[in-house]
């Protein structure tokens, strides 16, 4: 089985910043295939933050789950300890409704997508880094997809400074928190999840700051996966 | 007890804050005078009255058939939905099947109550749907289900009695084919003392008397029906001596008659209000 | 049935184009208006704090009971319970049984709203330092499940909040005997007013507030915007079709306006 182990460096992504914000992303590291027995398995880090997505299907649908005219999107997150609670209720359903505006799902009628999320480390930007491994793994299935997600957060410090990609130290220090999912076709924002209070400037420089970090996210999501590609060649 | 996960948790353990109050010892001068002295209840009813009703139908937009019920300060609403196909397989039956489930919001008593339906809960379940079935023409709904909800948005006493008319009224909304609204009274009896329609704090006194010394001390429920002038169903609680039973349930049945204008006036407003829609 | 029935059964968002092309809705409104809110507080006197919020045929009802315990280790903060229901009295898309994915989702939000808006400090909970903290239990129950919960709940527990009154309770510092006092009762300090705006996307361009459950089935994304004064305190846009930056600032906008109504709502209510 090929493994794609692919490390953007640090130096790399800074050089594409924007240089005023001088600010930048976590290393995004990605394992592409590394469960045997999924359709598409992914362990994927950003910093610390480190999550194991897998998905399933097209395949078989659940009875009362199926629907005539489109696959069904299924989405368990697994928290790292303990029973899943509402909060991981919460974060399934941003994930369903996220992936589920990716996916072509008009193309596979009665039956069923499923992505599982294993929560292995939260360090920051948790909510980020699950969807963006959730795409790598469904791009490792090769489920057909009308564009690529990827995720960015930031944190909205007390003086007003934003951060990128914020470790677990600057969210719970930080006033708010803001995650944005962008499509990779225009760019526009599929999801908004935020916590905290923020005013409509540091919203508009945060959803700015994002959208120019996820193009990196996008460039990452290509180069694993033309990695891995070229190792099963 | 074992951690909800599909709800949001508070402290392992509270108490309410009215469990450290001082005032026992007025209570206890009060128990006794269930009537006082000019012949008035605690909040001025003579013993045969029964409390303002306000009744409404047709008050859930997503139900078939539904209804509010407020009795002084015991406010209950009722849905209907159904008949509607019955999901397991095996349990087909040729008769329809009505079910019914009763519930007190975690804040309609003093005590906050528990999200899950507890024994009391269940047990009024059973009560509602032994009042309501002898009512509705079941067989006319073959391999079909009938839900009733009811859920008590506040208790004031007499709940049980309150929700089997909301369901009534919402059964009779839904358009159910029924043989006779089903209307139903309280009464609670401290020796003989006849208490009609009575508040919490009455039914929390004469269950206390209970098992002590005076000859009657209880509460009973009846559902009747009145155009056919038989009762569906008849509970109580506490101890009555038997002339005494069938003392209460005449006074129950008079008060029910007493209702029924009120429930017939209801419904009559319902199909007004139904018909103004079409026709506009 | 009348012709127009067939058609809005058989072809629903067919039926919504015809509207939506003039500009309209099917119930008259016009696209970025609300329903009728009609609010009403202390419904339910066994609670220490109640309210009934109607959004058209939406309605939900709030119930807060205010319970004494032990602070959690950091000794200073009270706790904020608040769970929503879901029925199956309130529509035909629940069962009865533990709470359905969408509830607990609700649930979530309400603990996200409370605290991105910091309306309750947990600390004015505290009654004895280390030793006894309210714990205010918030149920929300959807008595009638007409789209929209999400901004009839949010409603529902601003307006029970500011309702609710606390009798007052003493600890003897000696024998630690705990009284409690129901002759007066205090408010809670309450400065801030959040509200909730709800949008859908109906067939991926067209932005709808406040929309029935007609309309949500028919979305193709959702997105709901809390707003507090000036400020903002959770947008929340949980996929579905992509919007453009105009769009979002549109509902925005949108969101600032309703915040403002919505609060002169509760306020004159509560003055009264």
């Amino acid at each position: 089985m090929a493994a794609a182990f692919i490390v953007v460096r640090k130096e790399d992504l800074e050089a594409q910043q924007n240089a005023e914000s001088c600010q930048t992303l976590r290393c995004l590291t990605s394992e592409l295939g590394c469960l045997t027995r999924s359709d598409g398995s992914v362990s994927f880090s950003q910093g610390d933050t480190t999550v194991l997505a897998v998905s399933y299907g097209p395949a078989e649908v659940r009875i009362n789950q199926e629907q005539y005219d489109k696959a069904t999107v299924e989405v368990v997150y697994k928290p790292k300890v303990g029973l899943p609670r509402p909060i991981d209720r919460k974060r399934e359903a941003i994930l369903k409704s996220t992936l589920e505006a990716a996916i072509v799902t008009s193309l596979h009628p009665r039956s069923s997508i499923s992505i599982i999320i294993q929560e292995t480390e939260d360090l920051g930007s948790n909510m980020a880094c699950c969807i963006n491994a959730a795409c790598l793994a469904l791009l490792d299935a090769a489920v057909h997809m009308a564009f690529m997600v990827a995720a960015v957060a930031v944190s909205v410090m007390e003086d007003g400074q934003i951060k990128l990609d914020p470790n677990k130290k600057e969210e719970l220090e930080g006033r708010a928190t803001l995650t944005f999912v962008f499509d990779s076709a225009d760019l526009k924002v599929v999801s908004v999840v935020t916590s905290g209070t923020f005013s409509q400037e540091e919203y508009k420089k945060s959803i700015d700051l994002t959208r120019l970090a996820a193009e990196r996210v996008f460039q990452f999501y290509r180069d694993s996966l033309s990695k891995k590609l070229m190792q099963s060649i | 007890m074992p951690t909800d996960t599909r709800r949001i948790t508070g402290p392992e353990t509270s108490r309410s804050p009215y469990d450290y109050c001082q005032i026992e010892i007025s209570k206890e001068e009060n128990q006794n005078e269930l009537i006082k002295s000019d012949k008035k209840r605690k909040d001025g009813r003579l013993a045969a009255q029964l409390r303002p009703i306000f009744l409404k139908a047709n008050v859930i937009s997503q139900a078939r058939g539904s209804s509010y019920i407020e009795m002084g300060q015991t406010k209950v609403i009722c849905a209907v939905y159904g008949p509607r196909e019955v999901m397991r397989r095996e349990d087909f039956s040729l008769k329809g099947q009505l079910t019914c489930d009763f519930k007190f919001t975690t804040f309609s008593c003093r005590q906050r109550r528990q999200h899950q339906q507890d024994n009391q809960e269940k047990d009024l379940s059973v009560q509602m749907l032994e009042a309501l079935e002898p009512a509705v023409c079941l067989h006319k709904y073959p391999k079909s289900q009938i839900n009733i909800y009811a859920t008590v948005l506040q208790n004031d006493g007499s709940a049980l009695s309150a929700a089997i008319m909301c369901a009534s009224v919402a059964l009779a909304t839904a358009g159910i084919e029924m043989y006779d609204l089903v209307l139903a009274s309280s009464l609670g009896v401290l020796n003989t003392v006849l208490l009609v329609d009575p508040t919490l704090q009455e039914e929390e006194n004469i269950a206390n008397e209970t098992g002590k010394s005076p000859q009657n001390a209880g509460t009973m429920t009846l559902a009747f029906l009145p155009s056919l002038n038989q009762v569906s169903a008849m509970t109580s609680d506490g101890q009555f001596l038997f002339d005494m039973i069938n003392k209460s349930m005449q006074q129950c049945i008079e008060n029910c008659q007493k209702l029924y204008p009120v429930l017939q006036q209801c419904l009559v407003e319902d199909v007004k209000e139904k018909a103004n829609l079409t026709h506009a | 049935m009348p012709l127009f029935k067939t058609f809005k059964i058989t072809q629903p968002k067919e039926y919504y184009e015809k509207f939506l092309e003039k500009d309209v809705r099917p119930d008259n409104r016009e696209l970025g208006e609300f329903r009728p809110t009609v609010l009403n507080i202390g419904c339910v006197t066994t609670a220490e704090g109640s309210s009934l919020v109607k959004l058209g045929n939406t309605s939900v009802i709030c119930g807060i009971k205010a319970e004494v315990a032990e602070p959690a280790s950091d000794g200073k903060k009270g706790y904020l319970v608040p769970n929503v229901e879901l029925p199956p009295l309130c529509s035909t898309n629940f069962k009865p049984g533990p709470p359905s994915e969408l509830a607990q989702v609700l649930s979530q939000n309400m603990v996200d709203f409370l605290t991105d808006s910091k309306c309750v400090r947990l600390e004015d909970l505290c009654i004895v330092p280390g030793k006894l903290v309210w714990s205010l239990y918030i149920d929300l129950v959807c008595l009638d499940f007409d789209g929209n919960v999400m901004d009839a709940c949010t409603l529902a527990l601003m307006a029970a909040l500011r309702n609710t009154l606390l009798p007052v309770v003493t600890v003897d510092e000696d024998s630690g005997e705990i009284t409690t006092d129901v002759s007066i009762h205090q408010k809670l300090s309450i400065s801030k007013c959040p509200v909730s705006t709800s949008f859908i996307i109906f067939d991926k361009k067209i932005l709808l507030v406040d929309p029935t459950s007609e309309e949500e089935d028919l979305a193709t994304g959702a997105l709901t915007i809390i707003t507090e004064g000036d400020n903002l305190c959770s947008i929340y846009k949980p996929g579905g079709t992509p919007l453009t930056d105009t769009q979002m600032k549109t509902c925005i906008d949108r969101a600032f306006l309703r915040g403002r109504e919505a609060e002169r709502l509760i306020e004159e209510l509560i003055d009264k």
